[in-house]
């Protein structure tokens, strides 16, 4: 081992591989007990440098540091910046080829390389652990730790079982935990489940660059109105965050409406598209972009000048994470929360309310279980749940040990553990109060006529800040909203005019985004929708028709199109159709009814997971006299468009006939889904 | 505190080669289950693993050596948990009493790896073993046998082997008995038969146990290692069908050696491997099952069986000359 503890000795080391010539005080302290083979949890604010805190010792250890973080795109930055120093750094992750991932670990098996990332996923993984077994460990860090605690608001399952792993190293193994957002209540958790073993190093949280401001507005209307008129004159570029996907759309188009560059970005979207629109970002394309929360940690930009919320959060560690984002690089940001304090609970209260599903759902996983193991496939189309929600249940069930999770032949299968016991909702119960006590503060946040970043702090529990003074409490400005006649009349006219994008391009498929004449619960097209579709089979109002018109006329050109076709009903009636047929004859376009079934399928909306929602739709469609759209472009008529499975298959099978562009259309769009 | 790494110094001793089960086990009694002990053991140098702990030195600098792969293990130990696997020690209450009795607290294995009910090792278990290329009567035969321990309540342990182990297992399972199952190879690379029993498991019929290393593949020798702990699980021995020579054949002979009950289907003496084994001292079974009493070296079977027979010898002692 090659470390002296001798701070000036180690500084000038420190000077030769990274070039700076100082630790912190808190670095060298937890670097001194790191090398004394201590457990240590380090809470610092975002930009502090944690990451020395293991970087250094991993040089002078002799052999392997393994580092457990939670997103290939932080494995990848911190990657890069090793290899600027020469440090043999590489990552593990289910982004790279097994193949790749196999000379990794072979080169960490010969000791070529010093620091490892991995996620804590890839215990489970069976290459990695039959070579783990060669490799010769010296220290493990935990990046990201609050994400073991059930407290955490970033909790991943794998994390939580990173404690036992901690808990099974031998005595006298050094472990370093970072984090930037811990709560006492986390601090407490993390201690408690890792045990005594670890001692807690807490700096202070205090962001002298943010410029926190709420703005209390008394309706939606206010917060478009708001953003309209003042996003322009922000410094550089941002991030607006959304409580809903329809939202980030929603606020996007406003927005471009005005002239401002923007772009939305919600889970919806396809990997290429976020990859692009991450990058621009990165590179200053955009004026902001519009996010729901899936925009997030991964986004390592330093100079972020200001970030907004349309939506209180759930609490004030999801806040201070999410603006923690805005001006790494220790610069002005301006941090700015847009609240209707007449509207904006029902949306946290909801998620908090549903963050568990029904009790019924998890005996429902676990009689499927008792009946034979399962893959995570063959589970979930079983039980057929929707992955978010299954996903939680799993989680929860293995950590209630009922569930295990096995390897079997590369792939993962789930029984029921032997002797596991009954479930027990206590913990939800207990949660759920939590995280209302949370929101509560949150409120508080909003409310309160002190500094704002004095509170975050002391929430955070550093108890040593000082109040800021640049926040609206402590300047004593506060932002109004503007009194604008002729930009609210804009922006109902824009509401009118919005018609929602149909975002269903991929490879393969010669279907383009389209479009939707409304959001499904915004205005009361649902409605008709529904009464239509199942009460009295009527046809649908005039309305209707015209609303289709125009929101295809919003996006596209009647002469572009050769021929309208419609998705088929799945149990009977020609609303739609008839539809497509008034739309097709007002517009003068051929209309084809050839797309028809090849067997009965089921309503998509009594599946709730896309396996069985694709399974139900496979194949299931054909076009006869395929002749009449070879190299045509179609117009692809639908009522609702929801997961988009029915009208990516459609196309798919549009694309094999020959269509050289597939255009869908629907009259609505459902809004579900927060990210 | 939770001292869930004790199973990883107990792993990581368990493996070290050219260690022996004597000293791991004497460590292991030593210690119990206090983790920190295993801790400061890990942290003297061979010598003092020596004078304080009567390490023989060339083992010692053995272990000495190993502490630098200790956290490799801890990584193993929590993915043996995390699938569901339980650890055993031989210094644990629960390590099963026929084994150290029947091996010796010296030789039972150090660490057993399993799946499934381990208070079956508290009831009575027989084991049933024999050959592999076993035929239809054979079957018969060991389905038989099965069959009537499960109905006495007997575990039946056994190999899972083609032929006779696999079919003891299957008949104790048809008339929902136990049975505990012994592989020849690591935990973890025991697939198929996880699935295949998994119900069984559950229900708590079903234990499976290695006392590999958890990725050991299937291996001869492994099988052949593997016999002395299935018949030193059991209490009794039953052998439907065995060659004279494999692993069969080498655990009944020593057991016989050793006093253990072995006893062997006769078939009129028409099995020569199982006949040598009654000549060497195993106790013969009828085509009920059941002990043939009044056997006589080279003789037939009594006419009116056990009942009316006073047995002029001591059970076991039959061929003792
Ligand atoms: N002792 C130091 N002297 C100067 N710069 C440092 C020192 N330690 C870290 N830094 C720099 O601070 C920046 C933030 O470090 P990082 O580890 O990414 O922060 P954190 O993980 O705490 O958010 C990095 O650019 C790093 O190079
Ligand atoms: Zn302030």
């Amino acid at each position: 081992m090659n470390f002296s503890f001798n701070r000036e000795v180690e500084e000038k080391r420190l000077k030769d591989i990274f070039g700076f010539s100082k630790f912190y005080d808190t670095q060298w302290d937890v670097i001194s007990k790191v090398m004394s083979n201590k457990r240590i949890l380090l809470i610092e604010k975002t930009g502090f440098g944690k990451s020395l805190c293991y970087q250094y010792p991993a040089t002078c250890l002799p052999g392997l540091t393994i580092v457990i973080s939670p997103l290939i795109a932080l494995m990848r930055d911190q990657k890069k910046f090793l290899d600027k120093y020469i440090i043999p750094a590489a990552t593990i992750n289910s982004g790279q080829t097994p193949e790749e991932n196999k000379e990794i670990i072979d080169k960490a098996t010969r000791g070529e390389i010093k620091i490892l990332y991995i996620a804590p996923e890839r215990q489970g993984n069976t290459t990695w652990l039959e070579n783990i077994l060669n490799f010769n460990i010296s220290f493990v860090v935990i990046d990201e730790a609050h994400c073991i605690s059930t407290w955490g608001h970033d909790f991943r399952p794998y994390y939580r079982r990173i404690i036992n792993l901690i808990d099974r190293f031998p005595a006298n193994f050094p472990v370093l935990a970072t984090t930037a957002t811990a709560t006492k209540r986390v601090q407490k958790d993390i201690e408690e489940q890792i045990g005594s073993s670890f001692s807690t190093i807490r700096g202070n949280l205090l962001r002298n660059n943010l410029y926190l401001n709420v703005l209390k507005v008394e309706s939606e209307e206010e917060k478009f109105l708001w953003l309209a008129e003042n996003i322009s004159k922000l410094d550089g570029s941002g991030i607006i965050y959304t409580g809903t996907r329809a939202n980030s759309e929603l606020f996007s188009r406003w927005l471009n409406f005005h002239g401002v560059n923007t772009a939305f970005y919600n889970a919806t979207l396809e990997s290429e598209e976020r990859i692009e629109i991450e990058n621009g970002f990165m590179d200053n394309k955009f004026k902001c972009v519009v996010s729901t929360n899936a925009l997030g940690m991964g986004i390592d930009k330093p100079d972020i000048r200001f970030i907004i919320h349309t939506q209180i959060t759930q609490s004030p560690v999801h806040y201070y994470q999410e603006i923690g984002r805005a001006g790494r690089d220790g610069k002005p940001a301006k941090i700015i929360l847009l609240y209707n304090p007449s509207k904006d609970s029902d949306l946290p209260l909801s998620f908090i309310e549903s963050a568990k599903p029904d009790t019924n759902k998890y005996y429902k996983v676990i009689e499927a279980l008792r009946e034979e193991r399962h893959t995570f496939t063959t589970l979930i189309k079983k039980v057929d749940l929707k992955q978010t929600v299954f996903r939680v249940i799993i989680a929860d069930l293995i950590d209630m040990g009922i569930v295990v999770e096995t390897i079997e032949n590369k792939s993962k299968k789930y029984e029921i553990k032997f002797n596991a016991p009954g479930l027990n909702f206590d913990m939800h119960l207990k949660l759920k109060e939590a995280k209302l006590l949370e929101f509560g503060e949150m409120l508080f946040y909003a409310n309160t006529q002190s500094c704002r970043m004095n509170f975050l702090c002391n929430y955070l529990g550093d108890n040593s800040a000082d109040d800021c003074l640049i926040c609206d409490n402590d300047l004593k400005i506060f932002e109004k909203v503007p009194a604008n006649d002729s930009l609210a009349e804009k922006l109902s006219y824009f509401k009118e005019n919005y018609f929602p994008e149909i975002i269903v391009e991929s490879s393969g498929s010669n279907i383009v985004n389209g479009v939707a004449a409304d959001f499904y619960g915004f205005s009361n097209t649902g409605q008709i929708i529904h009464k239509a579709k199942y009460e009295n089979h009527a046809e649908f109002p005039e309305t209707i028709l015209f609303r289709l018109i125009a929101a295809f006329d919003s996006k596209f050109d009647v002469n572009e199109i050769d021929i309208v076709t419609v998705i088929p009903p799945t149990i009977s009636g020609d609303i739609v159709a008839n539809l497509a047929k008034q739309f097709s004859e007002k517009l003068g376009l051929k209309f084809s009814r050839d797309l028809v079934k090849t067997r009965v399928t089921q309503p998509q909306k009594v599946f709730q997971t896309n396996y069985n929602k694709n399974e139900n739709i496979k194949n299931a469609f054909e076009f006869l006299n395929p002749g009449q759209i070879l190299g045509k472009t179609v117009l692809l008529i639908d009522d609702v468009f929801d997961s988009g499975v029915t009208i990516k298959e459609a196309g798919r099978v549009l694309t094999r006939c020959g269509a050289a562009k597939i255009i869908p259309l629907t009259i609505a769009k459902t809004v579900t889904g927060v990210d | 505190m939770k001292e869930l790494n004790r199973d990883t110094y107990l792993i990581a001793l368990s493996h070290i080669q050219d260690v022996s089960t004597k000293t791991v086990n004497g460590i292991l009694k030593e210690f119990g289950s206090e983790a920190g002990a295993y801790a400061n053991f890990f942290e003297l140098t061979a010598d003092e693993m020596l004078s304080k702990h009567n390490i023989p030195i060339e083992e010692a600098v053995k272990i000495a050596e190993f502490k630098s792969q200790l956290p490799n293990f801890a990584f193993l130990n929590d993915n043996l948990v995390n699938q569901g696997f339980t650890m055993v020690a031989a210094s644990d209450s629960n390590y099963p009493a026929n084994l150290i009795n029947n091996l010796g607290y010296d030789r039972t294995p150090s660490i057993l790896y399993l799946k499934g009910d381990i208070e079956i090792f508290k009831e009575q278990c027989i084991a049933i073993v024999g050959s592999r290329d076993a035929n239809e009567d054979d079957l018969n035969y060991t389905a038989l046998l099965s069959k009537k321990a499960t109905q006495e309540f007997k575990v039946v342990v056994s190999g899972f082997a083609k032929g006779v182990d696999k079919k003891a297992l299957d008949s104790a399972l048809e008339l929902n008995g136990k049975s505990i199952l012994v592989l020849p190879q690591g935990i973890l690379t025991f697939k198929s038969g996880i699935n295949e029993y998994y119900k069984k498991i559950l229900s708590g019929d079903v234990l499976i146990l290695s006392t590999f290393y958890p990725t050991a593949p299937w291996l001869v020798k492994l099988a052949m290692a593997r016999n002395a702990y299935i018949y030193g699980l059991a209490g009794e021995i039953y052998i439907p069908k065995t060659n004279d020579s494999g692993g069969t054949w080498a655990g009944a002979t020593s057991g016989i050696k050793k006093g253990r009950k072995v006893y062997v289907r006769y078939l009129d003496g028409k099995l020569p491997a199982n006949l040598k084994l009654i000549e060497l001292g195993a106790i013969p079974l009828d085509e009920e099952g059941d002990e043939i009493k009044g056997f006589v070296r080279g003789g037939k079977v009594n006419p009116k069986k056990k009942k009316n027979i006073k047995p002029p010898y001591e059970e076991g002692n039959l061929f003792e000359n």
